[in-house]
């Protein structure tokens, strides 16, 4: 595929895009993306686990929003509710909204909104190797995108294959479309997945944590490549990660996440410049050191609340150095404009 | 490929030697003796019994006896039985029999196994799941001989639906006797089934089919159900040769001229060179049937490719 071609596609994408967007203006819809008051919970022999308690947030083209947060967060469950693919059971959203250009997404049949899955709205997991089909060859596995939801025969399918993966700067593609994930490195394996997860020009692309099984030059490596792809096709990205080195680099908001809440949102720079929420705070002193690259972030005091039994009050009073008595009773403290374009879901945020 | 299948053959060689002359020895070392018997009350009168034992080499040190049943083999003879017809004519009448019942077999825990198990593992927790548990554990713990008398009785006797012996061994004849010999390893097949796809409907890659967009069926049948029957293939191709094994009781339920009876009767005579022959033919049988699952494992996971 020469690069001409590719150009053209990439030229009839966006005009294609372009004409969906007025279309979204003119009926009113702000955002891309908007998800409303989301509740998830696990409902589990030994109790239910309310794993998401009312998360909002948006997402506008062009846009790379970032999710950090420790270990059992909630952040994966956040992606895996947008894009409809929770294990059910035990999983179950309880509660919200997932509006795509102003459509709720939850009110859709399964049917329906596997429809959306691919061309509108897209994921890739941080485990590659997991996350591929070890028995089908790569190129069969993203020929599968274009035969399944635009109905392409094998042929032109597999053309498909091997252009994308040449877009993902995959060397020797042609030669390797027919490989199995086993036969990739693992930053090829990353690349492959991502190939996938773009292959029908998806608006939104979220992506779980996809450098953290990665050495960290290859890291950098996917990295630019999801710029470089986001920057071409305009679409909006959530990056998951519990890397802040990433985050500072590459996103332009930032949504922390402590035990199913969102606890702060920001624009990048100020956020890095002077954290509102103490958990933030904890984040970012506990800056990771190289040798503890992928690592839990320990320099929070203690552990995240056990999601069958929150704690009363703030779920994160347990493990604050600041927390007083209104923290520790009555309901979770609600998010709130701090600064213009700044919130937090804490009574002293931005004193601290 | 090629190699690797070389390789195998090869490999098949020192087993079949083994097996041959470890059942050679045990024969040697039952207690009594071949003519025992076959001169009714009486013992044998003592030419008889030299002229037996010269005629089938007994009176040679069991090794040169050994030595001479191989020469023969490689001439593609399978020696004479002491019933005075050869192994090879008994064997050419009766393992076609066995062999067609086996099949039958394996079709049926195929089939049935797989379907159930699959049927178990997408209904998890709910009934059909729970029909399946039970109903396998109640073929797992009946022996063979309880389900192939009963099997008999209801199904060839009282119902009529199907012939109550398969002394002819053809396909109608051999429908019931197939469906006992498969009994038990339908319910292990249907439970190997059943724990492998449920094990791979949560794996990684099922959640990439679903983020994929792709339809339910196609993220159970063409993603989980692939990679969850490498096991259940393996375990089906190798209980080919526990099938044909397990043949020996059924065969005597249902009064079937297969192997069974012959293997049967040949320990009875201590008719070393007619069990021999037969063990042989099961053991040649065995490992091709290996052989091709091994090749199909390859097929089926590429990670296993033997390229
Ligand atoms: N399939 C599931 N069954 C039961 N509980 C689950 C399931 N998936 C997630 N959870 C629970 O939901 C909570 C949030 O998990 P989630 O995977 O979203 O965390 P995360 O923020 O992505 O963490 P990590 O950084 O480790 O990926 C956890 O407490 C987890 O135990
Ligand atoms: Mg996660």
């Amino acid at each position: 595929m020469t690069q001409d071609v590719a150009a053209k596609h990439q030229a009839g994408v966006a005009a294609r895009k372009a004409e969906m967007r007025a279309a979204q203006l003119a009926a009113g819809v702000e955002h891309l993306l908007e998800v409303k008051d989301l509740h998830v919970e696990f409902r589990m022999q030994d109790g239910v686990a309310k794993a998401i308690n009312g998360v909002s947030f948006h997402l506008d083209e062009r846009e790379t929003l970032a999710i950090l947060g420790e270990s059992g967060s909630g952040k994966s469950v956040t992606a895996q509710a947008i894009m409809g693919i929770l294990d059910t059971p035990p999983g179950y959203v309880t509660g919200g909204e997932v509006l795509f250009q102003g459509t709720d997404m939850l009110k859709m049949t399964y049917r329906e909104r596997a429809k959306y899955r691919g061309p509108k709205i897209s994921m890739i997991f941080q485990d590659a190797l997991s996350s591929l089909n070890p028995v089908f060859p790569v190129g069969w596995q993203i020929a599968e995108m274009f035969r399944k939801h635009r109905g392409m025969n094998r042929s032109d399918a597999y053309a498909e294959a091997v252009r994308l993966m040449e877009r993902v700067k995959i060397p020797a593609a042609k030669e390797r479309v027919k490989a199995f994930p086993h036969q990739f490195s693992g930053g090829m394996r990353q690349r492959i997945m991502i190939a996938m997860a773009i292959s029908l020009d998806p608006w939104v692309l979220i992506a779980d944590e996809p450098t953290t099984a990665l050495d960290v030059t290859v890291q950098a490596q996917i990295m630019d490549l999801l710029k470089e792809l986001q920057e071409e096709s305009g679409m909006g990205l959530i990056l998951i990660t519990h890397d802040l080195g990433v985050v500072a680099s590459v996103a332009d908001r930032i949504a922390v996440m402590y035990a199913g809440r969102l606890v702060e949102t920001s624009a990048i720079g100020p956020l890095y410049a002077h954290p509102l929420h103490p958990y933030t705070k904890g984040l970012l002193e506990s800056v990771p050191r190289l040798d503890q690259k992928g690592q839990e972030l320990l320099a929070i005091g203690g552990l995240p609340p056990n999601l069958l039994r929150m704690p009363e009050g703030c779920p994160f009073n347990p493990r604050c150095r600041y927390a007083f008595d209104e923290c520790r009773t009555g309901a979770p403290p609600p998010l709130r404009e701090v600064e213009p374009g700044r919130f937090a879901a804490c009574y002293v945020a931005g004193e601290v | 490929m090629g190699k690797f299948i070389v390789r195998r053959l090869l490999q098949m060689i020192p087993v079949i030697l083994g097996t041959t002359f470890l059942i050679f020895m045990m024969v040697y070392a039952l207690p009594g003796d071949p003519t025992d018997g076959r001169c009714g009350q009486r013992p044998c009168p003592p030419q008889y019994v030299e002229a037996f034992r010269r005629e089938y080499n007994l009176d040679k040190p069991v090794i040169v006896q050994y030595l001479l049943y191989l020469a023969k083999l490689l001439t593609g003879d399978f020696g004479t039985a002491y019933n005075g017809k050869t192994v090879l004519h008994e064997l050419s009448i009766r393992y076609p029999v066995t062999i067609k019942l086996a099949l039958i077999a394996i079709a049926i825990e195929a089939v049935i196994g797989i379907a159930a198990g699959i049927l178990a593992a997408i209904r998890k927790g709910k009934f059909i799941d729970n029909l399946v548990t039970v109903s396998t554990l109640l073929l797992i713990s009946f022996p063979v001989f309880v389900i192939g008398g009963l099997c008999q009785l209801v199904f060839g006797l009282q119902l009529g639906w199907f012939p109550v012996t398969a002394t002819e061994g053809t396909w109608e004849q051999l429908v019931l006797p197939g469906i006992v010999l498969a009994s038990l390893s339908v319910a292990y097949t249907a439970r190997l089934t059943r724990t492998s796809l449920v094990e791979n409907l949560r794996a990684d890659y099922v959640r990439t089919a679903r983020a994929k967009g792709l339809t339910v069926p196609r993220t159970i049948a063409v993603h989980a159900l692939r990679n969850s029957l490498i096991p259940v293939v393996t375990y089906i191709g190798a209980s080919f040769g526990a099938l044909m094994g397990g043949a020996i009781v059924t065969e005597r339920i249902f009064n079937i001229n297969g192997i069974g009876g012959y293997i049967y009767k040949s320990i009875h005579d201590r008719d070393g060179t007619a069990l021999v022959g037969t063990v042989l033919c099961l053991v040649v049988v065995y490992l091709v049937v290996n052989l091709l699952v091994d090749i199909l494992y390859g097929v089926l996971d590429p990670r296993m490719s033997h390229d």
